[in-house]
């Protein structure tokens, strides 16, 4: 019996070693390299000094930061839910007995593979052009200005944009889920003349717990990272309101001469989302434990 | 254990950027002949490249030139310098990234390169005020240059029969009678763009505050709040001649609609040109600096080198460099770039301005030229975005705010400037 | 939960036309949302098809038809972005990567999915990829482009690698997620008939995790397609282009052409939406046609 575990053992090993491999040389090698940067004032050329802590001391001071991450968690919180909600809804749909199945499904996955040059300039047409017309028409107030040219409400003209792409990758998932669920639990429960929304809170919403958790965790990462929908709708503007955390890194560490800073703004940004991302799996596998 | 120590060999390899420079592509090709490659930063002007290129090849039998165009060609160019991939002559812009890789040593110095002499005096004087801390040589020779001011739709001018200011007030005068007696707006905005914030921002600043006023404040001889009061004030008031809310516009809305003869004018660069003629091929566009001041003496052309070269450092023939650069600066070949984009050139010469610079014609023979403040800027500080911001801000103080700012984050994005410029100082006291 | 009869249950009403009605009404709803989509995608036709003197500052400048009709753009583009080359080298890379992640990542799946509940190294394993997702790429894209160059892959393999390592922490969690689903009872039985760990990974559980393939082949095939940054830094340089490269040829600092670029990721657009229409019918079938029912 021990040697026939240690030979499976064994063939575990090679099976995995391919993945890990890769893994530590392409990206644990790079991120420890980025992270010897982020003590020192590396432009990303050139030469450089050791600067000791200053970065991560200057990170904490810095307005344009924090900005960053009150921006990017409240995008990041209302994305999660929203792009969730509806792509869970979507699949469902997407799942049922519908006319045209595969031309709705094709279509609903449209959004993820539009290009950031047309997304941007679609949406701020649409925003500065077709939505104001319409406010000016039924006059209604709030429509009347370009969401993307507020301060205040930039943001969701972002979410907008952002869940517009998301809710094709989430529902791709969620509709793999609902796949794995045996119809005779849906034959089943309507002899037990369960209604509909019982059936599922009691049985589907269970069944997809694994789902749900990959779900979640996919979009609360997708959604901190939020980096093309701001490239090509705001860059960052109006009056900097929708900075993100990766368009700082990004824009100030590749294009700008920050590289050493903005790594030291990763490394701390990257610790954050891994604790964030353990609590929400270890809530759900919790859930799954229960089960 | 083991583990470990690949790891740290991998690491060893990885992490240390090897900065001596271990020598260019230059090599000598099978045929025998030197191979000098270039990398321009303007895929626009792809097509006068590749005319160039030909002509060069065919008139040369022992250097072959290979061009390169490619599209996001900084981010292509960094990633070189990260491979030790150098080229061997770069054509970038005379911004802040020209004065980051000068200072990190990357070029050669060019000082005995003939052609130097027969260039603009303002150019080479623009491109001396680029080096952080004042280097001994010439490390780059500017080629073309642009300009920006006020773009203007000469048809509506003509009948209209207004003048072309002269003065702040007159200009102030005109957007007002514009307002009052047509239906178009005097100035079209683009605010939705930050960086196009900049182009009324850097038209005024040269006429409102001298040349080297980033250099004056990293020696701490003077600050932002006191030079740019002025063109802050200023650029805040052009606000009231455009169109509402111009920060829901793009750039690319803001050309459309000076194309469309929406606006009478478009307070930006002779590179938006291109752009506004796609959506109105016909219309005449002609240009006037910016008349900041109310003496039209005091008035200065928003002028920048937008292309130039230079020898990486470890180049292996800098005499077969310099042959291809003494051909880019043949008449001839400076034609065919000026033919293909609206540029104005570095070397002096007789050669035909594009017309919409008309207007600017008078203070560029002059040398009345001042380098856009922006190319001194850090890029990372973003100062478009905190114009975008000075702008929307409604508050009464809202100038202090921004000044204050702009003074606390230029000490904080330059810190290791001001003190490298501060120790040269003091050692050449 | 558990029984391979139930798996072979779920599959027929994924057939229908037998059984339960069609549901119209749910029908219609899903193609009134779906104007959020055409809506857009109209708009992305009718500026590809127009000229740039044709577009104007106000609602119709997207919404009106153009005056005459021509597909002239697209033939444009097509010209512009060597179509033909930068089609070529997309697919190439799109589709290797998609290959290498579906042994590589279900091979780790499958592993760290069987023997992560066991054994708490396959437990850090399994965080420890996962963990890799959240590393901003800005961070790494110097050291790649760094380490890339020494290894001298700076090339079409260095990027097809390096989607592979990205792409590895999400396909790994779905993988060993999908697994859970997967009863043990068929590799215990292959176990006391004598297979080895290895075959029976291929033989039964692979095809067994079909829909997932799919699944992981549409996402990983989103992220590759359209994906700019790391061909651009990783291969600069070199004259291979991909389509995305090949589109950043419509932007230039100071202008953009957005008629020709329309056009241009109207056609990139397809190939990927027939990969993916493909690809979901292999997640519907998936089960139907898998291991399952022997």
């Amino acid at each position: 019996m021990k040697r026939k575990i240690s030979s499976k053992m064994k063939t575990y090993i090679i099976m995995i070693l391919p993945a890990l491999i890769l893994f530590v040389v392409f990206n644990t090698i790079p991120l420890i390299t980025g992270a010897f940067y982020s003590l020192t004032n590396y432009r990303g050329y050139g030469s450089y000094d050791f600067v000791g802590f200053r970065n991560y001391i200057d990170l904490f001071q810095d307005a344009r930061v924090g900005q960053s991450y009150w921006f990017t968690f409240k995008y990041a919180i209302a994305g999660t839910i929203l792009v969730n909600l509806i792509s869970l809804f979507l699949a469902m749909g997407l799942s049922s007995k519908i006319r045209c199945k595969g031309f709705l499904r094709g279509m609903y996955f449209v959004p993820n593979i539009l290009g950031g040059l047309v997304v941007g300039y679609i949406f701020s047409f649409l925003f500065t052009y077709i939505i104001p017309a319409l406010g000016n028409a039924l006059n209604i107030e709030f429509l009347k200005n370009s969401i993307l040219a507020s301060e205040k409400y930039a943001w969701i003209g972002v979410l907008i944009v952002g869940v517009w792409q998301a809710v094709a990758m989430n529902t791709i998932i969620y509709i793999s889920g609902l796949q794995t669920i045996p119809s005779d639990i849906y034959e089943a429960s309507s002899i037990d003349g369960a209604n509909k929304w019982q059936t599922f809170t009691k049985l589907t919403l269970p069944m997809l717990v694994p789902f749900l958790s990959i779900n979640l965790v996919l979009s609360t990462k997708n959604m901190l990272m939020v980096f093309d929908q701001i490239m090509s709708l705001t860059k960052g503007g109006p009056a900097q309101s929708t900075e993100s955390i990766s368009y700082l890194i990004y824009r100030n560490g590749m294009d700008g001469g920050q590289f050493g800073f903005q790594s030291a703004n990763a490394v701390v940004f990257f610790v954050v989302i891994v604790t964030i991302s353990v609590i929400q799996m270890r809530m759900t596998s919790k859930k799954e434990e229960q089960l | 254990m083991k583990r470990i120590g690949f790891i740290s060999a991998v690491l060893a390899a990885a992490a240390l950027p090897v900065m001596l420079l271990a020598g260019c592509a230059s090599t000598t090709a099978n045929d025998g002949k030197i191979e000098i490659r270039m990398l321009q930063y303007k895929p626009e002007a792809v097509a006068a490249f590749e005319a160039i290129e030909k002509r060069f090849n065919e008139t040369h039998d022992n250097i072959h030139l290979t061009i390169e165009s490619p599209n996001e060609a900084m981010t292509v160019l960094k990633t070189r310098l990260i491979k030790e991939d150098y080229p061997d002559i770069v054509g970038i812009g005379g911004d802040i990234n020209y004065s980051n890789f000068l200072d990190a040593e990357l070029f050669m110095d060019i000082s005995d390169f003939e052609v130097l002499s027969e260039i603009k005096s303002a150019y080479m004087q623009i491109e001396k005020d680029l080096e952080f801390i004042p280097q001994d040589g010439v490390y780059a020779i500017p080629y073309v240059a642009n300009c920006a001011g006020v773009l203007y739709n000469k048809d509506i001018f003509e009948k209209n029969g207004w003048n072309i200011p002269q003065t702040w007030s007159e200009f102030t005068a005109l957007c007002e009678k514009i307002d009052a007696e047509t239906d178009i707006y005097p100035l079209y905005f683009g605010f939705k763009d930050t960086w196009t914030c900049l182009a009324p921002w850097n038209a005024l600043a040269v006429g409102l505050s001298p040349a080297d006023t980033c250099a004056q404040v990293n020696a701490g001889k003077t600050t932002f709040s006191a030079e740019y009061s002025e063109v802050a004030e200023k650029t805040k008031a052009l606000l009231q001649y455009a169109e509402p809310n111009p920060y829901a516009y793009s750039y690319n809305d803001a050309c459309t609609a000076f194309a469309r003869g929406e606006s009478a004018m478009f307070p930006i660069g002779s590179y938006a040109v291109p752009q506004i003629m796609s959506v109105n091929p016909d219309i005449n566009i002609d240009s006037f600096p910016f008349p900041a001041n109310e003496n039209e003496r005091d008035n200065v052309l928003n002028s920048g080198v937008d292309l130039q070269f230079s020898i990486m450092k470890g180049c292996k023939n800098k005499e077969a460099a310099y042959e291809v650069l003494r051909f880019m600066y043949e008449d001839e070949t400076i034609q065919i770039y000026l033919d293909d984009q609206n540029a104005i050139p570095c070397k002096e010469g007789d050669f035909t301005l594009p017309s919409m610079l008309d207007g600017m014609k008078e203070y560029i023979e002059n040398n009345r030229m001042s380098d856009y403040h922006d190319h001194h800027y850090p890029s990372e500080m973003s100062v478009d975005a905190m114009i975008q911001t000075y702008l929307m801000d409604s508050s009464t103080n809202s100038k202090e705010t921004f000044l204050t700012r702009f003074d606390n984050d230029w000490v904080r994005y330059n810190r290791d400037l001001i003190n490298k410029v501060r120790k040269y100082e003091e050692r050449n006291k | 939960m558990s029984g391979t009869d139930k798996i072979t249950a779920a599959v027929k009403p994924a057939k229908h036309k037998n059984g339960e009605r069609v549901n119209i009404p749910l029908t219609i709803l899903l193609f009134v949302g779906c104007i959020t989509i055409l809506f857009p995608l109209y708009m992305t036709v009718i500026i590809a098809l127009k000229s740039p003197s044709e577009m104007t500052n106000d609602a119709m400048g997207a919404l009106s038809l153009p005056k005459v009709f021509s597909l002239d753009n697209f033939a444009e583009a097509m010209r512009v972005t060597d179509f033909g080359h930068s089609l070529l080298n997309s697919v190439i890379i799109t589709g290797a990567a998609i290959i290498l992640s579906l042994i590589i990542h279900s091979m780790a799946g499958y592993v760290i999915g069987r023997a992560m509940s066991k054994n708490k190294g396959f437990k850090f394993i399994y965080f420890y990829i996962v963990s890799g997702m959240f590393v901003p790429f800005a961070i790494l894209m110097m050291p790649l482009v760094k380490q890339t160059a020494i290894l001298g892959i700076d090339n079409m393999f260095g990027v097809i690698i390096l989607y592979v390592v990205f792409y590895m922490p999400m396909n790994v969690m779905l993988y060993s997620g999908y697994l859970k689903n997967i009863p043990l009872a068929m590799e215990e039985a292959a176990d006391v008939d004598g297979a080895s760990t290895w075959r029976t990974y291929w033989t039964i559980i692979f095809p067994m995790m079909k829909p997932m393939h799919a699944t992981v082949a549409v996402l990983t095939a989103l992220g590759t397609w359209n994906d700019v940054m790391t061909p651009l830094v990783i291969m600069s340089g070199s004259q291979t282009t991909t389509l995305p490269l090949a589109q950043l040829n419509f932007q230039t600092q100071f202008g953009t052409n957005y008629n020709l670029a329309f056009a241009s990721y109207l056609l990139a657009l397809i190939p990927i939406l027939i990969f993916y229409i493909i690809c979901q019918k292999q997640i519907i079938g998936g089960i139907a046609n898998g291991a399952v029912k022997g």
